[in-house]
C-alpha cells in the first residue's frame, strides 16, 4: 500500500501538527500544508510516451503471418508463424516478446494499426522532429507537443513541473516548452539534497518581515506591498524541494517489483518511483534504442538486433504494469510508444529493412481498449515503400491530451484532429 | 516615503538617488547595485563602492578604468580557437562564462546577455559555433552602444539569419516567418503589426542568403518592388525595415520595459507614464547606455520597488557565487549544469528568450541549485575546490569563525537576512565552530548554507 501524499507531507515536514495551523506554524507552512490537505485525491491522469529512435519495423513487430506478401517480401527476416505469439488468426508479436502478449491477453495493451501522416518523410532527424513536435513543418515549431502540453498545465506558483524526462540521451526536442523547465532525470540520486544534514524545521526560514535593526532601508523605503515580496515564494519553494527529495527518498526505499537488467527497464521502474512519489508528474518521457539514429535502425543483419530491442520493450514494461498493478496505480497510467518511421516492407538484400512510413504503436494501461485497433495496412498498396497510413498520428495525440490528459489539444495540436478508440469508455 | 507602485512619479523615479539619512548608502544598496548591474561584488569592490558612494560607483560600472577592449580582445582569440566546423556551442559556452566570471567590465556581460534574450537564437534552429560566437561579439560590440545600429547589425548575421527562418530567403519565397518574428520578438510587438506588415518585412529581407555559415547577398534574390511596412510605403530594403520598425514608439516602449524588468522589478509591470521619460530619450536617440545609466542610478533603483524584486537566473546565482571567491571555476561542467538549471547559453528555448522569474525556481532547479553550490564548494569534484571561503574571509573578514560567518553573510547577503535565515546561518556558524579541527571543510559547509539561503536566490 502506498503513501498518502498527506502522508508523505507530514513526514517530510517531521511533524503531524503542523496541518493543525497553531499560531506558532508561520503562515506560509499551514498554507502548504493545508494546501496539501484540500489536494484532490491522487486520481490525476498520467502519460508515458516511449520513444523507440531508429525507425521500428512494425511487419516483424506484429507479424502479419497469414499474408503470403508478408513472407515474399521477407526471404531471410520472415519470422515462421509456429514461434510467434498469437494474437488471432492473422496476427502474432515477435517470439521475443512473451511479455506484450501476456498484458495483450489480459486486455490491458492496444495495437494502434497503420499510424502516420501524409506525405511521410523518411529521414531520421526530420521524421523525429515531425513526430516531436507534431508540425509536418517541424522547422517551424520552436516547441515540443508535450512541451506546449506541459505549458498549459504548468502553475510556476506551485514550484513543480508536471513533466520529466528519464533517460540517457540529451532531452528529446518534444518536452521543449516555453515557459517550464522540464527536469532531465538520469538517477534518483540527483534528488537528493548533499550536505543536508536533515534537520528540517530549523533550516526551513519562514516569512516574516526581516527585523527592524536589520532592515532600516525597508523601514524606512517601505510601500511593497507584500505581494510583491518574492521571499515567501522562494521559501515556498524551499520547503517544496526539501518534500520531493524526501518523497522521493522514501519512494525509493519503497519495494518495488522486479525487473529485467536492462537499462529500459531500470528507466521505467525509476518513473514508476517518481509516480509513487506523488509529485504531481503527469507526462513522463523516455526512449529506447538511443541517439540518432537509433537502435531501431536495422539495415543490416536486423533480427538479432531487433528481437533484442523487442525484447527490452516487451519484458521491460509488462515488469512496469506488474508493478503499478501492486499500488492499483495501473488505471492512471498510460504508456505509448512511437517510432519515427516503420521500416520498407521489403527487406533490402542486407538482410535488413530501409526506412519506410506508417507503423503499428502500442498503448499499455488499465483503462486502454486492449486488441487489435484499425485496419492492418496492406502489403500491395505502399507509400515510399513502406506501408500506407490511415491514421493520422496526431488523432492520437489529440486522444491522449482531451480524454487521457484532460489537456486542450488545440492550443498543442494547432487544430482539432478526431480522437482514435483506444480508451475504455 | 510610501510608495505605491502604480502611481509613481517618474520625475522622482528617474532622478539620481541621493543618500540623505532616510536612505543611507550602505553595504545593502552596494549590493543591490552590484547584483543588477553585474554578477555580484567581491568585498573589497564592495567596500570601495561605500567609499566612493553610488554616483561614482555607478560610473565605474557603465566605464571601467580597466582595459577592457584588451580583455575582451583576448577572449574574442580564444573563441576563434572553437572548431570551426561543430555544430556544438558547448566551447563557446565556456569562454563566455569565463568572461562573466573574469571580465572587468560585467555590465557588459549583463547586457550581452540581456540582448541575446532579446535577439534569441532559439534552441531548435540549425547552430554553428563560430557563427554564433561572431553573434555574441557583435551583441557585446553594441550591448551598451547605439540600439539602432544594434538591431541593424544583428538582423543582418548569418546566426541569426538562420535561426529566423531567413537563411535562403528568395524573391519567390520571402520567410514569413522571419517577417513575423522581427515584428512579433524584436521590434514593435504584438498588436502592432498586420500579417501584410510581416509579408513586407520577409520580402525586405529578401537576397540575403547563409551560405557556408556566412551571408551573402544575391541581388536578383532582392526583391526591389515596393512594399508597405507599418503605413509606409516604398522599395525597403532589410535596413530600411529595421528604420522603420525603429521609428514606432512601440518598439523603444518595448525594450525599455524590458530593460526595466532587467534591472528594476520584475513583479511589477511598470504603467506607461513611469517609463515615459526614458522612451522617449531612446526612441530618438536609442543609447543604450543612458537608459542603462539613468535606471541604475534612480531613486526607483534604489528603492523597495526594485531591492530584492528579481529571481536569479542559474548564471546569476552561480557566477555570483564564484565571483565572491574572486576567482574562477571550470566553465565546462558549470555550463551543462546551468543548462540544466534551465539557462542553456546559447539555446534559449525560443524566439522569446527565457521567461525567468518564478519559472526559474521549481523543487528540482532548486535541488539542483543546492547541489550545484554544495558542488562549487567542495574540495573534490569538478571545480576542484578551486573556491576557499576560508582564505577569502581570512583575507579580507578575520579568523575567527564568528567573523567569517557575518563576512559570509555580508558578502553575499550584505547581512540582510529574514529572523529564519538568520537562525539558520547562526546555527551553521556554530557547527563550523565546533568543527575548528578542519576549519577549511567548516566554512566551506557554511557558505554552502548562506548561498542556499531564499535570500541569496533573489538578485
Amino acid at each position: 500500500m502506498s503513501l498518502s501524499r498527506r502522508d508523505f507531507l507530514k513526514q517530510s515536514l517531521g511533524t503531524s501538527a503542523l496541518v493543525s495551523a497553531s499560531a506558532s506554524v508561520p503562515c506560509f507552512l499551514a498554507r502548504t500544508a493545508a494546501a496539501a490537505q484540500t489536494q484532490p485525491p491522487q486520481d490525476d491522469t498520467i502519460l508515458i510516451v516511449v520513444q523507440l529512435a531508429g525507425g521500428n519495423d512494425g511487419l516483424n513487430t506484429v507479424v502479419p503471418f497469414r499474408d503470403d506478401l508478408y513472407a515474399k517480401n521477407r526471404p531471410t527476416l520472415r519470422l515462421s508463424a509456429e514461434k510467434l505469439h498469437k494474437l488471432d488468426g492473422d496476427f502474432g508479436f515477435h517470439p521475443q516478446m512473451p511479455g506484450f502478449y501476456k498484458l495483450y491477453q489480459e486486455g490491458l495493451l492496444g495495437v494502434l494499426h497503420g499510424v502516420g501522416y501524409p506525405n511521410p518523410n523518411q529521414d531520421h532527424p526530420h521524421a523525429m522532429r515531425v513526430w516531436q513536435s507534431a508540425d509536418l513543418r517541424p522547422d517551424a515549431s520552436q516547441t515540443g507537443w508535450l512541451g506546449r502540453a506541459v505549458d498549459q498545465i504548468y502553475q510556476p506558483e506551485a514550484a513543480r513541473v508536471p513533466a520529466v524526462y528519464v533517460g540517457q540521451i540529451p532531452r528529446p526536442f518534444a518536452m521543449n516548452a516555453e515557459r517550464a523547465i522540464v527536469p532531465w532525470v538520469r538517477s534518483l540520486d540527483q534528488y537528493g539534497l548533499q550536505g543536508d544534514d536533515g534537520q528540517v524545521p530549523p533550516e526551513t526560514p519562514h516569512a516574516e518581515a526581516s527585523s527592524p535593526d536589520r532592515a532600516p532601508f525597508q523601514q524606512k523605503t517601505a510601500g511593497s506591498s507584500p505581494a510583491h515580496d518574492l521571499l515567501p515564494f522562494v521559501q515556498r519553494v524551499a520547503l517544496a524541494a526539501r518534500a520531493t527529495s524526501r518523497q522521493v527518498e522514501a519512494a525509493t526505499k519503497a519495494p518495488a517489483g522486479d525487473y529485467p537488467r536492462f537499462q529500459f527497464a531500470a528507466t521505467l521502474r525509476t518513473i514508476v518511483q517518481l509516480i509513487r512519489a506523488h509529485l504531481g508528474i503527469r507526462i513522463f518521457y523516455a526512449e529506447l534504442g538511443g541517439d540518432e539514429p537509433g537502435g531501431f535502425d536495422t539495415h543490416a543483419g536486423q533480427a538479432l538486433n531487433h528481437g533484442a530491442l523487442l525484447e527490452q520493450l516487451s519484458e521491460s514494461i509488462a515488469a512496469m504494469v506488474h508493478d503499478l498493478k501492486r499500488d492499483r496505480l495501473l488505471d492512471r497510467v498510460l504508456l505509448m510508444t512511437f517510432s519515427e518511421f516503420g521500416r520498407t516492407v521489403a527487406e533490402n538484400g542486407r538482410r535488413g529493412t530501409d526506412h519506410g512510413s506508417a507503423q503499428p504503436l502500442f498503448v499499455v494501461g488499465g483503462k486502454v481498449r486492449g486488441g487489435l485497433i484499425g485496419q492492418h495496412p496492406r502489403l500491395d498498396d505502399l507509400e515510399s515503400n513502406g506501408q500506407r497510413a490511415h491514421t493520422d498520428f496526431r488523432r492520437v495525440y489529440a486522444t491522449l491530451l482531451d480524454e487521457w490528459l484532460k489537456i486542450d489539444s488545440r492550443p498543442v495540436l494547432g487544430s482539432r484532429f478526431s480522437p482514435v478508440a483506444f480508451l475504455k469508455t | 516615503m510610501l510608495l505605491d507602485p502604480q502611481n509613481i512619479d517618474p520625475a522622482w523615479a528617474w532622478a539620481a538617488y541621493q543618500p540623505d539619512a532616510e536612505r543611507p548608502w550602505d553595504l545593502r544598496l552596494a549590493g543591490h547595485l552590484f547584483r543588477r548591474a553585474g554578477f555580484g561584488a567581491t568585498w573589497p569592490q564592495l567596500q570601495q563602492a561605500l567609499r566612493d558612494g553610488p554616483a561614482k560607483t555607478v560610473e565605474r560600472l557603465l566605464r571601467p578604468e580597466d582595459d577592457v577592449a584588451a580583455f575582451n580582445r583576448l577572449y574574442d582569440e580564444f573563441e576563434r580557437s572553437i572548431d570551426p566546423e561543430a555544430e556544438s556551442t558547448d566551447g563557446l559556452r565556456v569562454w563566455w562564462l569565463r568572461r562573466m566570471m573574469e571580465s572587468p567590465h560585467p555590465l557588459l556581460e549583463k547586457m550581452t546577455l540581456f540582448w541575446h534574450n532579446h535577439l534569441a537564437i532559439p534552441r531548435n534552429r540549425p547552430t554553428h559555433a563560430l557563427s554564433l560566437a561572431e553573434h555574441l561579439q557583435l551583441l557585446r560590440a553594441h550591448a551598451l552602444g547605439q540600439f539602432d545600429q544594434l538591431l541593424d547589425a544583428a538582423v543582418h548575421d548569418a546566426a541569426m539569419l538562420l535561426a529566423l527562418s531567413g537563411g535562403a530567403n528568395r524573391k519567390a519565397q520571402p520567410s514569413l516567418d522571419l517577417g513575423r518574428t522581427f515584428l512579433e520578438e524584436l521590434t514593435v510587438g504584438p498588436g502592432h503589426y498586420s500579417e501584410s506588415d510581416v509579408q513586407g518585412v520577409a520580402r525586405a529581407f529578401t537576397g540575403f542568403m547563409v551560405v557556408r555559415h556566412r551571408l551573402r547577398y544575391v541581388e536578383r534574390e532582392h526583391d526591389d518592388g515596393a512594399k508597405k511596412i507599418l503605413g509606409r510605403q516604398g522599395p525597403w530594403n532589410g535596413h530600411d525595415a529595421v528604420k522603420i520598425a525603429l521609428a514606432q514608439p512601440s518598439t523603444a516602449r518595448r525594450v525599455v520595459a524590458k530593460l526595466y524588468r532587467w534591472f528594476i522589478s520584475e513583479t511589477e509591470p511598470p504603467s506607461d507614464s513611469l517609463l515615459e521619460p526614458l522612451v522617449a530619450g531612446f526612441a530618438s536617440e536609442h543609447d543604450i547606455a543612458k537608459v542603462v545609466g539613468t535606471m541604475l542610478r534612480s531613486n526607483l533603483f534604489f528603492s523597495n520597488l526594485a531591492y530584492r524584486q528579481r529571481i536569479k537566473s542559474p548564471v546569476e546565482f552561480a557566477v555570483g557565487i564564484v565571483r565572491g571567491m574572486e576567482t574562477v571555476v571550470n566553465a565546462e561542467p558549470l555550463g551543462h549544469e546551468l543548462a540544466e538549471l534551465g539557462q542553456d547559453l546559447c539555446h534559449p528555448p525560443t524566439t522569446k528568450g527565457w521567461i525567468g522569474g518564478s519559472t526559474w525556481l521549481t523543487d528540482a532547479t532548486w535541488i539542483r541549485r543546492h547541489n550545484l553550490a554544495w558542488a562549487l564548494f567542495s574540495t573534490a569534484g569538478p571545480y576542484g575546490g578551486k573556491l576557499d571561503p576560508w582564505a577569502v574571509a581570512r583575507k579580507r573578514g578575520g579568523s575567527a569563525f564568528e567573523a567569517v560567518g557575518r563576512f559570509l553573510a555580508d558578502l553575499y547577503l550584505q547581512g540582510d537576512l529574514s529572523p529564519a535565515s538568520r537562525e539558520v546561518w547562526s546555527r551553521a556558524t556554530a557547527r563550523a565552530d565546533s568543527a575548528k579541527a578542519n576549519p577549511s571543510q567548516g566554512v566551506r559547509t557554511l557558505a554552502h548554507v548562506v548561498v542556499t539561503l531564499p535570500e541569496f536566490q533573489l538578485a
